[in-house]
C-alpha cells in the first residue's frame, strides 16, 4: 500500500490527541522561560557561553519532547490498538516509518520555533554581553536546536516501541537526562561526553571546547537514536501484535 | 467470491498449542457462529486470520490471500477485535476518520456508518465518555468502514443493551444476506443460535464441528414431544403399549423422547384420549453444544488414562 495515506493517518492520530499538542507547547513555554530566566543571570563567570545561555532551557524543555515522542507511540498500546492500527496498515515497517515521520516533523518544527523564540529573550536579557555572536553561531544554535529535540523525540518513540511503554521509555530518559547529566557535571572529556543529550546539545555552545565538534555532536546523537529506532523497528517488525 | 481460508493452522506460546491443527473455510452469504469455551482459540484464529499473529504452521487466507498482502485490507476485511481499541481521547469521529485515511476510504463513509450504528449524536464526543455498548458499536462501525465483503466479529454481543442485541441480529443478517462471508464468534448459545446459519465450533484450539447450524443441533438433540392430558395413567399405559417412553415434567405434563407430535397425536386420537397440549420440543443449540463438549471432556479425559 503507498506511504502517503498512511502518514496521512498518522498525523491525523497525532492532531487528534490533546496530551501531543499539550507537549509540544509545553517544550515551547518551559525551554523560552528557562532561557529568559538564564539570560538574567551573572555573566562574569570564565565559562559563560552566551550562546548556550540562550539554550539552557532546552535541559528541563526536552523532557516536554520525549513525552511527545513516547506518547505519540504508546497512544497505540492501549486497549489492543496496536492491534486496529495493524489491521488498517499490515505492513508495520511503512507504519512505524509514518510514525516516526509524524513525531520528527513536528519536534523539529516547534524545536526551530522555540529556538528562535529562546534565543531573542535571551539575548534581549543579555544585552551586550551576546554581541560577541556571530550570525552564523546564532543560526546553528537554532537550527541544532531543532534538529536535536527532533532526534530526542525518534529517540523516545523507538524506545517506546521497543518497550511498548511510554513508562518504561520515560522511566529511562527521565533519569538519563536530569539525574545522569547532573551527577557527571559539566566535566568535559572522557565517556559521558558521548552520551546522546551532551553529544547532541555541543551544537549549541559558541565554542565548543570537548572532542565532539556541534556536528558531529548531533550525528553521535544520531547514532544512539539509529540504534534505538532500528531496535524499536524490530520489535514492531517481529513480536505479535 | 472472497471466503476466508484456514489451512492446517496451529499456533504455540511457549509450549501451550493455542490453535492446534485448524482447517476450515467461512463461506460468503451465511452467518458463521464462531463457538467454542474461553480459551478455545477463537481470538487467537482471528487475529491469525488478520496477520497480527504469527502462525507457528499452516495459513490463513481472505479471497486466496494472506491478510498482510492486501493493499487496502479495511476495504476488504472488516474486523471488531476489542471495543477498548479506540483511544479514550479521541473523539469517535476522529477515530474513525484516523483508519479510513489509512486506507483511502472517503470522509462521507466515515459520516454514513456513524449514522448506521446509531452514534451521529455522540460522534464529537472523546470516546472516553462512551458506555462499553457504545465503544462496542463504534468497533462494529469501523469493521464496516471500508464496506469490506468480509466481516470478522469477536463477541459484538458485548455490552450491548437489549435493542443493540435486537440490532446486530438484524445487522448480521443483512450483511450475509447481501452476500458477505460474515463470521462472528460468540460463547452465548442462545444469541448465536438466533443469527447463525452455519457453525464453527473449537475446543482446545481443534476443530470439534463445522456444519451448518440445524444439522449440528439434529445430530446431538433427539426430538421430544410435549403433551398434557386430563388422564396421566391412560396416557401413560397407552405410551408404553406403543414402545415410547414418557417422563414427567415440571408442570403436570409429560415429556416423549425419541416420538413425533403426528404419532402422538394419533395415537391419543385412536384412544379417545382428551389432549390439553401437545407440542414438538426442538432441540437448542445450547444442549447440542453441552452434548458435544461433554463428549470432548470424555474423549480427552480417557485419552489421558490411556
Amino acid at each position: 500500500m503507498p506511504f502517503t495515506p498512511v502518514l496521512h493517518a498518522e498525523w491525523l492520530k497525532i492532531r487528534t490527541l490533546r496530551a501531543l499538542y499539550g507537549a509540544l507547547v509545553a517544550l515551547f513555554a518551559v525551554t523560552t522561560a528557562f532561557s529568559a530566566i538564564a539570560a538574567t543571570g551573572s555573566t562574569s563567570d570564565p565559562d559563560f557561553d552566551p550562546l548556550f545561555t540562550a539554550f539552557l532551557g532546552i535541559g528541563p524543555g526536552q523532557i516536554a519532547v520525549i513525552a511527545f515522542g513516547a506518547l505519540a507511540v504508546s497512544s497505540e498500546f492501549t486497549g489492543g490498538g496496536l492491534r486496529l492500527a495493524f489491521t488498517a496498515v499490515p505492513q508495520r515497517g511503512r507504519w512505524y516509518a509514518a510514525k516516526l515521520t509524524g513525531v520528527a516533523v513536528p519536534a523539529f518544527l516547534t524545536g526551530l520555533v522555540t529556538g528562535a523564540a529562546s534565543l531573542l529573550v535571551a539575548r534581549a536579557g543579555l544585552g551586550s554581553a551576546a554581541d560577541g555572536l556571530t550570525a552564523g553561531q546564532q543560526l546553528r544554535g537554532v537550527a541544532g536546536c531543532g534538529l536535536y529535540l527532533a532526534l530526542m523525540a525518534l529517540l523516545a518513540a523507538g524506545l517506546t516501541a521497543l518497550l511498548r511503554s511510554a513508562v518504561g521509555a520515560l522511566g529511562i530518559l527521565v533519569p538519563l537526562l536530569l539525574v545522569v547529566s547532573f551527577v557527571l557535571g559539566t566535566a568535559a572529556g572522557g565517556l559521558p561526553e558521548y552520551l546522546p543529550d551532551r553529544a547532541g546539545q555541543v551544537v549549541l555552545h559558541a565554542s565548543p571546547d570537548g572532542s565532539l565538534g556541534p556536528w558531529s555532536g548531533l550525528a553521535v546523537t544520531a547514532l544512539w537514536t539509529a540504534a534505538v529506532v532500528a531496535a524499536g523497528a524490530w520489535s514492531v517488525r517481529r513480536r505479535d501484535a | 467470491m472472497t471466503s476466508i481460508d484456514v489451512r492446517d493452522l496451529s499456533k504455540e506460546y511457549g509450549t501451550r498449542r493455542a490453535v492446534d491443527h485448524l482447517t476450515f473455510t467461512v463461506a460468503p452469504g451465511r452467518v458463521t457462529g464462531f463457538l467454542g469455551p474461553n480459551g478455545a482459540g477463537k481470538s487467537t484464529t482471528m487475529r491469525l486470520v488478520l496477520g497480527l499473529d504469527r502462525p507457528s504452521s499452516g495459513t490463513a487466507t481472505v479471497g486466496g490471500r494472506p491478510y498482510t498482502a492486501l493493499r487496502e485490507p479495511l476495504r476488504e476485511v472488516g474486523a471488531l477485535l476489542d471495543a477498548q481499541a479506540a483511544h479514550g481521547s479521541r473523539t469517535g469521529r476522529d477515530h474513525l476518520r484516523t483508519l479510513a485515511a489509512s486506507n483511502r476510504i472517503p470522509l462521507s463513509r466515515v459520516d454514513e456508518v456513524l449514522a448506521g450504528t446509531g452514534l451521529t449524536t455522540a460522534a464529537r464526543r472523546r470516546v472516553r465518555t462512551y458506555s462499553l455498548g457504545m465503544r462496542q458499536r463504534l468497533g462494529i462501525a469501523a469493521a464496516l468502514l471500508g464496506d469490506p465483503p468480509v466481516i470478522m466479529l469477536d463477541e459484538p454481543s458485548n455490552g450491548l443493551d437489549p435493542e443493540g442485541i435486537i440490532w446486530i441480529r438484524t445487522l448480521l443478517r443483512r450483511l450475509a444476506d447481501e452476500g458477505r462471508t460474515v463470521l462472528v464468534s460468540s460463547h452465548l448459545m442462545n444469541e448465536t443460535a438466533s443469527f447463525a446459519d452455519h457453525l464453527v465450533v473449537l475446543g482446545r484450539g481443534r476443530l470439534l464441528a463445522d456444519m451448518p447450524m440445524r444439522a449440528f443441533i439434529d445430530a446431538r438433540v433427539q426430538p421430544a414431544v410435549r403433551v398434557r392430558t386430563t388422564d396421566d395413567g391412560a396416557l401413560r399405559d397407552l405410551l408404553a403399549r406403543h414402545g415410547h417412553e414418557a417422563a414427567p415434567d415440571e408442570d403436570g405434563g409429560w415429556i416423549v423422547r425419541r416420538a413425533r407430535v403426528e404419532d402422538i397425536g394419533r395415537l391419543a386420537s385412536e384412544a379417545r384420549l382428551p389432549l390439553l397440549e401437545l407440542a414438538a420440543q426442538e432441540g437448542t443449540l445450547e444442549q447440542a453444544y453441552l452434548d458435544l463438549t461433554a463428549a470432548e471432556t470424555e474423549f480427552t479425559a480417557q485419552r489421558q488414562e490411556a
